[in-house]
């Protein structure tokens, strides 16, 4: 099935914060939405510029609970930006005319849970999320 | 033999150093250096026909490329200027305060061995003063709930001193290797160059394959090969494997952006393999002989590294514009040293000229290792309690948002 026509069946909307937000912001997004598991970054023309996922954030905001940690977490520890400094910038997004199937394995290796359906400026058209593609799959047949 | 040798320390280590922090509350480096022991010449090892020297630099150099890739990655260069002002300048003041002091007092005391110059023993042990444990550190903060600007301090400078104690050693090897100030400048600047432009591409290249694949286990094989070749690429072409290792992190890191953990993740779950293999060889090279012929020497150097980092950390925070709360306190935080300076003493084992050198670093270290861990742990405790940050965290909102950062 092509990702437009599973947006039109199934349609969620992504969630998205600004770059210059700050993670607390970023958190009560998280939040305000418990069935959103990332959440993506827009710049002012409202194009995709990263992502955020749950727990990358929750473990920047708990690392004070963590016992041990490397010296790249150390140092992430106390020097916490805004969003735009721990977003992914790498965000693997999919075109409406592009099949499901096509590029599912891909979005499943990065391990992220919900995949953005992008136009051709990368602006947001909706996004499909990992749990409805699996309630689909265990339906009964008919 | 040796095969069989490096299951056992590992294994028996690992349970030797759990036990001991189960059972004992010692660190788990002590159970890792006495396992070592057990195996050094003059228990088992001379019995068993052990010649530690020779099997276990190929396995320290590389291991040492491995620490060294993830200290050069701990940090980009925006998360620098985020550190702050004061937490920089108190670090480059700890790192100068315990460098100096420890060579001030190594050539005034006329330390030296044969085959060095007379501050070649002080220099060495200079350099290898400069660096701190993190892990340590870190688990006091976690301990005791440590919160406020001191803890932010110790943090942001236990995961950046090392990158200076790094550089520092890497040019003290080089100016031992050319035996001379003067003769030393153009194999010291092909050493230090090489290092940073060979490091710095390999960065570049190892961040733009790392992209293309997207499975873990591919790309742990991708970067601990790299880190392999640059140190093999070291050893033939005569530039500092350590400081390679180093920028290769970094520069991967700044071309990977914030978000790099792809390129770090896999590797610093090989971090504390490293430093059992680190410890249970300091263990393997131990003598009881030299350790008690040099006792006052182990002394000495604990004596002149702490001061020096105390009093180096005070004048660089103040400068830096730090409140007397962070200045008086925070070398006191800075104690414990572990597993890299350990590494670093190991590495001179592999050159013959060094042995010498080398035997005694290795002791020295062992022996404070032991000492920074224990007394290190009560001047931090001491510290923090001192800065009103203890239990900071349980402030009635435990487990809430760390302001730390903010």
């Amino acid at each position: 099935m092509k990702a437009s026509n599973w947006l039109e069946t199934h349609p969620a909307r992504a969630v998205t914060v600004a770059p210059d937000a700050s993670l607390p912001e970023a958190a009560a997004l998280f939040l305000e939405h418990p069935e959103v598991r990332d959440i993506y970054v827009v710049d002012e023309k409202g194009r995709v510029c990263g992502h955020l996922g749950f727990r990358r954030l929750a473990g920047l905001l708990l690392a004070h609970l963590r016992p041990t940690h490397s010296r790249r977490q150390l140092v992430e520890r106390v020097t916490a930006g805004a969003v735009r400094e721990h977003m992914d910038e790498h965000v693997l997004c999919m075109r409406p005319d592009e099949r499901i199937s096509e590029v599912f394995h891909h979005h499943m290796e990065r391990r992220v849970e919900d995949i953005p359906v992008v136009d051709a400026d990368r602006r947001l058209l909706g996004v499909i999320r990992v749990a409805d593609l699996l309630r689909k799959a265990i339906e009964p047949a008919g | 033999m040796e095969i069989l040798l490096i299951g056992v320390l590992l294994l028996a280590g690992l349970a030797f150093g759990t036990l001991g922090s189960h059972y004992f509350g010692v660190p788990r480096v002590v159970g890792y250096i006495l396992i070592g022991m057990l195996f050094s010449p003059d228990l088992l090892g001379d019995y068993l026909g052990l010649d530690a020297a020779r099997w276990t630099q190929p396995l320290v150099a590389i291991a040492l490329g491995i620490v060294a890739y993830l200290i050069g990655g701990a940090a980009t260069v925006g998360q620098l200027r985020r550190l702050g002002v004061s937490i920089i300048t108190a670090t480059v003041g700890k790192v100068a305060g315990a460098f100096l002091l420890v060579f001030a007092g190594f050539v005034w005391m006329g330390v030296s061995v044969p085959d060095l110059p007379g501050w070649g023993v002080p220099l060495v042990l200079a350099a290898l003063a400069t660096i701190t444990a993190p892990a340590a550190i870190v688990a006091i903060i976690h301990q005791y709930r440590a919160r406020g600007p001191l803890t932010t301090a110790l943090l942001g400078m236990v995961a950046m001193d090392d990158a200076l104690g790094v550089v520092i050693f890497s040019v003290a090897l080089a100016l031992l290797a050319a035996d001379g100030l003067v003769s030393a400048l153009p194999l010291v600047v092909w050493e230090i160059v090489a290092a940073l432009v060979i490091g710095g591409i390999g960065g570049w290249l190892i961040e733009r394959i790392s992209r293309l694949l997207h499975e873990h286990e591919l790309r742990l094989v991708a970067l601990i090969g790299a880190i392999v070749l640059l140190v093999g690429l070291a050893e033939a072409w005569h530039f500092s494997g350590l400081l390679a290792a180093m920028t290769l992190g970094f520069t991967a890191r700044w071309f990977g952006g914030v978000h790099a953990e792809r390129l770090f993740e896999p590797v610093e779950q090989l971090e504390e393999m490293v430093f059992v293999l680190f410890f249970t060889f300091a263990g393997l090279y131990f003598d009881l002989s030299v350790a008690v012929e040099h006792g006052w020497l182990i002394l000495l150097f604990f004596v002149l590294r702490a001061a020096g980092q105390v009093i180096g950390s005070w004048i660089g925070a103040r400068l830096g514009g730090a409140p007397p709360a962070i200045a008086n306190n925070v070398g006191l935080g800075m104690l414990p040293q572990g597993g890299v300076a350990v590494g670093m003493a190991l590495m001179l084992e592999g050159q013959p000229r060094f042995a010498e050198v080398a035997t005694l670093a290795i002791n020295i270290i062992t022996a404070s290792t032991l000492l920074t861990e224990s007394i290190g742990a009560l001047a931090a405790r001491f510290g923090l309690r001192r800065a009103g940050e203890l239990n900071a965290a349980n402030g009635g909102h435990d487990g809430g948002h760390d302001d730390e950062g903010k």
